[in-house]
């Protein structure tokens, strides 16, 4: 004999599954979004300088994460570029020096003899948000310290760089992919900007012509 | 009853009608010349959305569509996708570093590795596009419930849309602007809602690609 629910349970029942997926949605909202930013970058078409280079990526550019808070001063979005950062170098510096050597402390390079060593560093990150700025535009600005160092770890040069990125907004799009495609041009600017303006920064510019070097 | 429905129906049908009439798309384009061109059929044309602006944006899908609509039909014209121009250009065609006008170019076509690299892809014209599409004078509202017994929309919407887009067309071979080309479509759409929401959305963005399309595939090939 099969039993059959009455129709008090049948809609106890319904209005029970229609609950929990009422608060599964709730839930779902609460809570940071991660956008690890992922992106492929051409390699530039530049001269090379013919110099051995070490390349140091500390903990920090690793690791680097931005926060964005929403108004009420909840964690928003947790945007993760570090590795990305990291492939972008790798793909950059290949083309503006002859050799390229990574290296995973400052002790190394002394020991390989290299010309010198670039040591980049994330200064600040901003983030602005069609929701919050209501333009319909997603917008990210980096700002970077770039170090280069002699191979004992003397200094070279120390200077300022800032890349900005926008993306407009897409009837489907979601915010991460937004947020991401804004990142991913804010850091072919920087490619851009430091492969063409690295023999004009005034120090590197004279450290090069003390070796003959003409940029 | 059922008289009173088919009433209903056939005066609701009727204004649908004359809805969908009203929300097409009137376009105007404008051309001026400053040289003469003809394109040869080893030869290729790039277009590219200017991204400069801090406020707005070329859209890089209207920029396709340009470059689709232009390999189509007679006197199809060969050209180079945007993305892969810049790509292989880079990092000389970013929004920080491309050529704002044919000076620019000139500069930069001194570089050896961009000028193989012009060849290479056998580029005769630049197109410069810059615009976008504004939506203005929204009216109406539509009002959606849902019950036990079910749910539905009701309201009236409406808004008016511009589509506008010029198009700078740079001679790669004398390092000259040869001329723009500008279009503006505008459009009403609506959007009546009885009990299920039925767009009527004027294609505004679509018409300007295709008459932009068809505009400069007649300027490049020197008609």
């Amino acid at each position: 004999m099969i039993a059959r629910m009455r129709p008090g349970q049948q809609h106890f029942k319904r209005r029970w599954r229609v609950a929990v997926m009422a608060l599964g949605l709730l839930l779902s909202a609460c809570g940071v979004n991660n956008v690890v930013v992922e992106g492929n970058f051409p390699t530039p078409n530049i001269a090379r300088l013919p110099l051995t280079v070490a390349v140091y990526y500390d903990d920090a550019l690793r690791d680097y994460a931005y926060v964005e808070y929403s108004e009420t001063g909840q964690e928003e979005y947790n945007i993760e570029s570090g590795i990305s950062h990291i492939r972008l170098f790798d793909a950059v510096l290949p083309a503006m020096f002859d050799n390229v050597v990574l290296i995973n402390d400052l002790e190394e390079a002394a020991q390989l003899g290299v010309d010198a060593v670039f040591a980049p560093a994330i200064e600040e990150f901003q983030l602005a948000l069609p929701a919050k700025t209501k333009l319909d535009v997603y917008e990210v600005w980096i700002k970077y310290n770039m170090r280069l160092l002699t191979s004992e770890g003397d200094y070279i040069a120390d200077w300022v760089l800032t890349s900005y990125g926008k993306t407009p907004t897409s009837t489907f799009g979601s915010v991460e992919a937004g947020i991401n495609d804004a990142a991913i041009v804010a850091l072919r600017d920087l490619a851009s900007s430091f492969s063409l303006s690295f023999g004009q920064v005034p120090e590197v510019r004279d450290w090069l012509s003390a070796r003959g070097i003409r940029s | 009853m059922n008289a009173m429905m088919k009433s209903v129906f056939a005066k609701f049908a009727a204004v649908m009608v004359l809805v969908l009439l009203a929300s097409c798309t009137s376009t105007t384009v404008d051309e001026f010349r400053r040289a003469e061109t003809g394109i040869e059929s080893h030869e290729s044309v790039v277009i590219l959305g200017r991204r400069q602006a801090s406020d707005y944006e070329t859209r890089s899908e209207f920029v396709k569509c340009v470059g689709e609509r232009m390999t189509r039909g007679d006197n199809a014209i060969a050209v180079v996708p945007e993305q892969e121009f810049i790509d292989a250009m880079f990092p000389w065609f970013e929004p920080r570093t491309a050529p704002l006008r044919t000076q620019d170019l000139e500069q930069l076509m001194v570089e050896d590795v961009v000028a193989a690299k012009m060849n290479e892809f056998g580029i005769r014209y630049i197109v410069w596009v810059d615009g976008f599409t504004e939506t203005t004078d929204r009216a109406g509202s539509i009002s959606c419930t849902i019950g036990p017994g079910g749910g539905g929309c009701f309201g009236f919407g409406t808004w008016e849309d511009d589509a506008n887009f010029d198009a700078r067309v740079w001679d790669v071979g004398t390092l000259t602007n040869v001329g723009t080309i500008n279009t503006d479509a505008t459009g009403q759409s609506y959007l009546p809602a009885l009990v299920v929401p039925i767009p009527l959305i004027a294609r505004v963005e679509a018409n300007a690609c295709n008459r932009l399309a068809a505009q400069l595939k007649q300027f490049v090939n020197g008609s």
